[in-house]
């Protein structure tokens, strides 16, 4: 109930406009206790799967299953996955292949769809089409592979970025934004003489940081994520990003990093724990950007807000 | 201490669910369009079936047997069942099987499914191999779980390894005719006399090499593997005890034990799911290939022909239905073998390896934890019909058009996996280097923490010995996998198309696909007995028949009948 | 204002009220635009206008090029389905259609007579009609809830608990599904104490529809939300004030302002759902199969790589993929008209 009473008093924020009638207690009430009840929703199990991931082998072992009350605190788990060389070498891969598929796809798609913003320019229906289509037909494992292989790119850190590297959903949504940019700033700009480029960087760009945020979210979420191409494309296994070596460890029937297989073997730690121990990691790197991306979020409001 | 160290020849080290396919699911096996050639599978230990003129004429195809004459195991196959080496290793006295580097140090690739992370390329363990043997490898460690994906997209791309070791489960549709096409003929090189100059690969048995023949020429070197059962339904001694209970010694008395057993409210589930020793139980023979055979009726059947397929699939359904199953097993849910040594389950079934496997991992752990192997009973408690497994399942293969250093350098590496057991080469390749991968604590091996994340199955895949079980720091346990198996092989037949490589033609590949997933629905309630049936006579008139046909003709000119 | 207005992250479309001072300020430099239809009808010859919107398309070529070489060159591997195709007949896979035998529409007519087909299609309408109604609003509804708190921190730390079950993969949602809804799961194990046996949710093959859909929702509806939010961020407060003074409640402001807003950005979402209509998911199926088995489970993309992946006849994977894509693009178009007939834009104009 405190919970909920210190809600409700932090929803009644002074930043409440003058014109917005104060809130009715029971529409406070529903609305706190609603969304009290989403975010519980996420964070019951993810308080489970914590709990289990920092609990001792014969914790786990006597409650036969996830631990909800923590009975000892080890960090063995994460101490085990962190230190066997391959976890911590794997979170450098996903972090370097994010960070530089995320700025390679931005660059081509925010061009992309700069390029077709404009509703009457030469051939932008055309090509917008032979993009959509894109998203309804697959080509299947085979003639993709052997494309990536001809073309020299596996094995290399490439084939997990080129052959996925546009989405097209993204593209179609930053582009519905640049053509809500009010036309009469580009074309004055444009009568000035400007170049289409310039009036990307100068003028549509500030205006859309708010997009470009959630944009390159999408895309840095998509490449933290994405196993496939790297199960595929790479044979050094020791390139493997994070999710690899992560389903690795929880899939079934699978033998975890041989380390960590040794450990659960001899009955040092629990396989549970283990896995675990691994959703939180999993989980570290967005905790620690989403604050940064929320922040983006607000200053792409600002934006509009202040020049409005 | 790893579960490839002492038994490489129980298949690969890796998931139980895996080395389990290699003998129920797909089978495998050559002859694309080259019938003539079959005949020369007509194997004569079995004593039913006389080699034919094209199985004179083929036997040439296969290396000349030269028996081993090193170590000779306390306990000899009997039964088709592995030989045992009980006592503990003369680390001093290991003998030498190469005596001279066969390989010029020419570099070539493999790749070959792993199951853990695999090691650095230049690693300690790598290194030493490759200065023992001659060799310089370049490792392609694949995942051994997505293997079979990465073999199709490879077979079908212009850049093949030079060698390649393909698992018999992953010879689905069209990749066993694949085999043929892109792996060369090692007649040249090892045929008769020529495999004298490796004599571990001479020292393997012919059985094992005759699954080697692809197409009419040999082109897998083999991984033999016992043709005695090796899926073992293991119970947890130290609590059967406790409790009092006796082991169950036939369908009917299991199910009212498990019922018994079974304690929801403790988390306590009688079984794992039992659906492979059901088979075993009733006598139903394994998919593919093998389980084709000629019966006394003289009709040849397949194996969901068999009455006992309905039998057994039942009983384990009843199992389901008692709810003595575990529920994350019925969900297939993470790793029965972790539920059992968690006393969670009380039976489950996985192959001869885990029996060595879970005593190692849980002797620190543990110390009361017993494992024991239960004898399998027939339908009505009596004596069960068991059918002999293939000889042989996993292969390293040669690409076609590789140089003849390649080839040779290829050999070089088959030859010194293959080395036997008691040999310096052999103990090198199941635990490294002495001081860097392994101590010596009490005479016996163990393996460091350098040796666990470096010495894993990569060189045990190549080749190995004919098979035995040796556990220098628990032999009675080697023991008792051998006494099991002997006892098991007492009740072995061997269907008529036992100890050939058959590839069925590509127009039937997928005809039996859908029984395996079929089964699992249908032993948990999912589908009905009249799915069953009615995918049973779906395949009879969708290809069943002509199958049988094929089979038929093929056996006819095999002159098999047993 | 017109800034404002401009800056919609959804910008298709200004909502109702805003349309005016919009059109208002339109320059003379806007009004020069041609009217589309004169446009695509050749006043401007088309010469000049390459001339004129060189940059732009130039602008969209690394994207074209990326496309052309990862989606449509592959693409053309589907020729096979007209094919009994077996890659390793011939040097590599590309050269082995060469030498593949041609079998015309025998694989589409395999397929038409395929009773595990038929079933697989049906789990799949069934799972988008599901997910339609029971999924896709749940993101709309969650924005509409985070949007309403005013207090920033709040705001933040709420959408931040919601992202997180995104970054989970498959096999971790399931297995946590397993542990807490299973047979053997802590329900199952709470409710046995109590004296009510038999809890599974995760083996019922009739709920499994259901329990799909809440696993979606658990694990992506909060992910879900974030076009959204940047949709309503951009809605100007001016709107709401407007619409205050003249008297509208909380309610009407929102059916009014904030729900006119999202429109462009719900029917867009809603366009390409639909056209992705026979996409419902596929490592989730594919990890549960064998609980529920696979009448139950088997949807067309699982059908798909079974049949392709795991059996390897790829010739009739490839019809039933060509057959699917076909769908998706009718469902595509279709869905657009509709959204065109609402007065909505959809994913492209007319």
């Amino acid at each position: 109930m405190s919970l909920n009473t210190q809600l409700v008093r932090s929803l009644r924020a002074p930043a409440r406009p003058t014109w917005e009638e104060p809130p009715g207690k029971a529409g406070l009430t529903a609305k706190g206790g609603l969304l009290v009840l989403c975010c519980l929703g996420v964070l019951g199990p993810l308080w489970i799967v914590i709990v289990t991931s920092l609990s001792p082998k014969p914790v786990i072992d006597r409650v036969g299953g996830l631990v909800v009350i923590p009975q000892g605190i080890t960090f063995v788990n994460y101490r085990e996955l962190l230190s066997g060389g391959q976890v911590s070498r794997a979170i450098t891969v996903s972090v370097g292949v994010t960070l530089a598929g995320t700025l390679f796809s931005m660059t081509v798609s925010v061009l992309a769809a700069y390029g077709l913003s404009r509703r009457d320019s030469l051939g932008h229906r055309f090509l917008l089409m032979a993009m959509m289509a894109t998203m309804f037909f697959g080509a299947g494992l085979i003639p993709t592979y052997l494309l990536v292989q001809s073309l020299g790119l596996t094995d290399t850190y490439l084939s997990l970025i080129l052959p996925s590297a546009v989405s097209v959903f993204n593209i179609l949504v930053l582009r519905a934004f640049f053509m809500g940019i009010s036309p009469e700033l580009t074309e004055s700009a444009r009568i000035d003489g400007a170049s289409d480029v310039r009036i990307l960087l100068t003028i549509v760009l500030p205006l859309s940081r708010a997009v470009l945020a959630v944009i390159s979210l999408f895309y840095a979420v998509g490449y933290w994520s994405a196993w496939f191409n790297a199960s595929i494309y790479l044979t050094d296994q020791r390139m493997m990003p994070l999710q690899n070596v992560l389903i690795q460890l929880v899939q079934k029937n699978t033998e975890a990093p041989t380390g960590l297989q040794q450990a659960v073997r001899t009955g040092q730690l629990s396989a549970l724990g283990l896995q675990m121990a691994v959703m939180v990691l999993a989980l570290v790197p967005v905790a620690v950007a989403s604050p940064f991306v929320q922040r983006h979020f607000k200053k792409g409001m600002l934006t509009g807000a202040v020049k409005g | 201490m790893t579960p490839n160290a002492a038994s490489p020849s129980s298949g690969p080290a890796g998931p139980s669910r895996r080395s389990f396919l290699a003998s129920t699911a797909v089978a495998t096996a050559a002859v694309a369009g080259g019938m003539p050639l079959l005949a020369a599978c007509g194997g004569s230990d079995s004593g039913s079936r006389e080699g034919t003129t094209s199985g004179r004429a083929a036997d040439k195809l296969l290396p000349a047997y030269v028996a081993g004459t090193l170590a000779r195991p306390d306990l000899p196959s009997k039964n088709g069942s592995a030989a045992g080496y009980t006592g503990k290793v003369d680390l001093a006295a290991l003998q030498t099987s190469v005596p001279h580097k066969l390989g010029t140090g020419a570099p070539f690739t493999i790749m070959s499914p792993f199951w853990g992370s695999p090691p650095k390329g230049d690693c300690a363990y790598y290194k030493a191999l490759d200065a023992a043997a001659g060799t310089k490898v370049t490792w392609q460690n694949q995942d051994g779980n997505t293997y079979g994906q990465k073999l199709g997209a490879v077979l079908a791309s212009s850049s093949i390894p030079d060698m390649v070791v393909v698992p018999g489960w992953e010879l689905v549709g069209k990749i066993a005719n694949a085999v043929t096409a892109k792996f060369m003929d090692l007649g040249p090189y090892l045929a008769g006399d020529k495999v004298k100059k490796y004599p571990n690969l001479a020292a393997i048995p012919s059985d094992a090499w005759r699954m080697g023949i692809f197409g009419g020429a040999l082109r897998g070197i083999p991984m033999p593997s016992a043709a005695a059962t090796f899926i073992v339904p293991y119970y947890r001694k130290d609590l059967f005890d406790k409790k009092g209970w006796s082991v169950p010694t036939s369908p009917d008395e299991f199910l009212s034990w498990a019922k018994d057993a079974t304690s929801a409210k403790a988390k306590v589930y009688a079984c794992g799911d039992m659906s492979w020793t059901a088979f075993n139980i009733f006598g139903v023979r394994s998919s593919g290939p093998l389980g084709w055979t000629i019966g006394s009726d003289g009709k040849l059947t397949y194996r969901i022909e068999q009455p006992e397929y309905l039998e057994a699939l039942e009983w384990s359904r009843k199992l389901f239905d008692a709810g003595v199953v575990h529920p994350d097993d019925k969900a297939r849910s993470g790793d029965a073998g972790q539920r059992f040594t968690a006393g969670q389950i009380l039976v489950f079934n996985n192959d001869t390896s885990a029996w060595y496997g879970k005593t190692a991992e849980q002797a620190k752990a543990n110390p009361d934890f017993r494992i024991e192997g239960m004898d399998i009973f027939g339908p009505d408690g009596g004596h069960p019909t068991l059918y002999a497994s293939q000889p042989a399942t996993i292969w390293s293969l040669i690409r076609k058009g590789a140089s003849k250093t390649t080839v040779e350098n290829a050999l070089a590496a088959a030859d010194f996996a293959a080395a036997p057991y008691g040999t310096k080469e052999r103990m090198l390749v199941d635990y490294g280097v002495e001081g860097t991968h392994y101590t010596v604590k009490g005479g016996v091996p163990v393996k460091t923490d350098q040796g666990n994340s470096e010495v894993i199955n990569a060189w045990v895949m190549l080749a190995a010995p004919a098979p035995y079980f040796a556990h220098p720091d628990y032999p009675d346990v080697a023991r008792k996998q051998v006494e099991w198996q002997q006892r098991m092989g007492a009740f072995m037949k061997k269907t008529s198309t036992y100890g050939m490589n058959i590839v069925e033609p590509n127009r039937y590949a997928n005809l039996s696909s859908q029984f395996e997933q079929l089964e699992i629905d249908y032993v948990r309630g999912n589908k009905k007995l009249s799915d069953v049936q009615a995918a049973i006579s779906t395949w009879k008139s969708s290809g069943g028949e002509k199958l049988r046909d094929w089979y038929k003709q093929l056996l006819d000119k095999n002159g098999s009948g047993n | 204002m017109s800034l404002t207005a401009g800056s919609r992250p959804d910008g298709t479309r200004p909502p109702a009220a805003v349309e005016e001072p919009t059109a208002a300020v339109t320059t003379a430099a806007a009004k020069e635009r041609m009217p589309r239809r004169a446009g695509r009808a050749g006043k401007v010859p088309w010469r000049i206008r390459l001339r004129r919107d060189r940059a732009l398309i130039l602008m969209t070529l690394p994207v074209i090029l990326l496309l052309l070489l990862f989606n449509y060159i592959p693409l053309l591997g589907n020729v096979v389905a007209f094919q009994d195709y077996d890659p390793y007949v011939s040097s590599n896979g590309v050269t082995a259609i060469f030498h593949s035998p041609w079998v015309g529409v025998q694989q589409f007519s395999r397929m038409l007579g395929d009773p595990l087909f038929w079933s697989a299609a049906k789990n799949t309408l069934v799972l988008f009609v599901l997910q339609l109604v029971l999924f896709f609003p749940v993101p709309v509804a969650l924005a509409l809830l985070v949007n309403s708190v005013v207090r920033p921190r709040v705001r933040a730390v709420a959408q931040a608990i919601m992202y997180l079950p995104h970054f989970f993969s498959w096999v971790l949602v399931v297995t946590v599904f397993q542990q807490i809804f299973g047979g053997a799961g802590i329900i199952a194990q709470t409710l046995e104490n109590h004296g009510w046996g038999g809890f599974d949710l995760m083996t019922d093959a009739s709920l499994f529809k259901y329990l799909v859909t809440a696993q979606a929702v658990w694990k992506d509806a909060g992910w879900g939300i974030i076009v959204f939010l940047a949709a309503l961020a951009a809605v100007s407060t001016d709107l709401y004030e407007a619409a205050a003074m003249d008297g509208a409640g909380r309610w009407r402001r929102m059916w009014h302002v904030t729900l006119p807003a999202l429109r462009p950005v719900i029917a867009l979402l809603l366009v390409l759902r639909v056209g992705d209509a026979l996409s419902v998911g596929f490592e989730q199926f594919l990890l549960q199969r064998d609980a529920v088995g696979a009448g139950a489970s088997e949807v067309l993309d699982t059908y798909v790589w079974n049949m392709g992946i795991q059996n390897g006849d790829f010739s009739y994977a490839a019809a039933v993929g060509l057959v699917k894509g076909a769908i998706g693009v009718c469902l595509v178009l279709g869905a657009n008209k509709f959204a065109h007939l609402l007065g909505e834009q959809g994913v492209y104009q007319k």
